[in-house]
């Protein structure tokens, strides 16, 4: 069947085989066909904006495929990226749950497929399902969880170097890379967005990659980065 | 001065102005029965940042500072929580550390409530776990601001800003 930017869309949440690894949607079956009377599957390109920080909240967004690049906003222009959000994960939910202004704004970074659920039907649905609120106070403890590491990276570390190394460090522990005495890193980032992670400036960035080749710690082929030297770079992380 | 412990949460008349207290009669006699009263003495650490969650501790009068800390010891503090808070909230759901560290300021009285029989009363109570999500979108709104003040406020202002 064709469908739109080549995703096999999951129509169903029922039929989902994705669906019992993934926190949110790990549901009961009474609470799963409550959600999917409400939820409204939808596809977007890479580059699509599903919510604006400041915009008053509309719904959740679940995120089925894809990912989404979540960001803050300074009045000046200047951008912070807080987190690259994995399958799974449950956007837009303290503001529609609060009521307040979405407090980040959410980007696609690949074509995804997210299903949407305005916040008068989702408000509903935790009223009436117990096992769906659970769930969703898991969601928000994970964020809080991600918050509060995002505020100890940029509020404690001494330099741009020492906040790459974290960052490398965080990435290279994923995908069961942690074992392996050169870990493999795949960098879907550009350095761009890598600064705008790690609030410095591209340049900085880029400075900052050259030197750490130049002293064998990485080791770049295509857009995988080789962690040469495990040891050194944790040492930078740490500020030790 | 010293001020008797007011055992129920029944008696207490600061409830209703309270998120996470004004609960229905049988969810907050529920509550009554799995919480513990203590008063703690200011300067007393509630819990630390990266213990294994133990519980919640609901502070029922005075505050507390919550704070992180670098590997390097070097500490940030993110807010001061107040009467009526609910602290440990999300480690204790997901079962992770604490992510943060909460130390009394002043002489709290705070009910602490086990790990395992919070869980147990949020999934028998539908209206104390939406209260909980409530607290929890709240809690995120802060951290945010906090995210949104350190990472985009504290950057170096342009030279020309300087010269005036």
């Amino acid at each position: 069947m064709l469908s739109p930017y080549g995703l096999d869309i999951i129509e169903s949440c029922l039929t989902c085989k994705m669906r019992v690894d993934r926190i949110f949607c790990d549901l009961n079956t009474a609470a799963l066909q409550a959600f999917e009377t409400i939820k409204y599957a939808t596809a977007y390109p890479k580059g699509a904006v599903l919510f604006v920080e400041g915009q008053a909240p509309r719904g959740i967004f679940v995120l089925c495929k894809g990912r989404v690049k979540l960001s803050i906003c300074a009045t000046d222009g200047k951008t912070l990226i807080l987190k690259i959000a994995e399958p799974g994960e449950v956007l837009g939910l303290s503001a529609t749950v609060s009521g307040k202004p979405y407090e980040l704004t959410a980007e696609t970074i690949d074509p995804c497929q997210v299903n949407f659920v305005k916040r008068e039907d989702f408000l509903r649905f935790l009223k009436d399902n117990s096992d769906a609120c659970f769930k969703v106070a898991e969601q928000l403890s994970d964020k809080y969880n991600n918050a509060c590491h995002e505020v100890r990276n940029l509020g404690l570390s001494h330099s741009a170097g020492e906040k790459l190394a974290k960052l490398l460090v965080e990435w290279s522990s994923r995908n069961g890379e942690s074992a392996k005495v050169e870990p493999r890193v795949k960098l879907a980032l550009t350095h761009e967005e890598i600064a705008q992670m790690i609030g410095t400036s591209r340049e900085t960035v880029t400075r900052l990659f050259a030197d750490l080749k130049k002293r064998q710690i990485v080791q770049s082929k295509g857009s995988t980065l080789l962690i040469r030297n495990k040891a050194a770079l944790k040492a930078l992380a740490t500020n030790t | 001065m010293e001020r008797a412990i007011q055992q129920s949460c029944f008696d207490c008349i600061l409830r209703p102005d309270r998120l996470f207290c004004d609960l229905p009669a049988q969810a907050l006699e529920a509550f009554d029965s799995i919480k513990s009263l203590a008063v703690y003495p200011r300067g007393t650490t509630l819990f630390e940042e990266g213990r294994s969650a133990r519980g919640i501790f609901v502070l029922c009068e005075g505050r507390a500072k919550l704070s992180v800390c670098s590997e390097n010891g070097k500490r940030l503090t993110l807010r001061i929580a107040g009467p009526g808070e609910v602290l440990g909230l999300s480690a204790s759901l997901s079962g992770g550390p604490y992510e943060v560290t909460a130390e009394t300021l002043d002489n709290a009285k705070v009910a602490v409530v086990r790990r395992k029989e919070l869980l147990k009363f949020l999934r028998t109570h539908r209206e104390a776990c939406l209260q909980v999500v409530h607290l929890l979108s709240q809690d995120l709104h802060t951290a945010y601001d906090r995210v949104r003040s350190i990472g985009l406020v504290r950057t170096r202002r342009p030279r020309a800003s300087r010269i005036h």
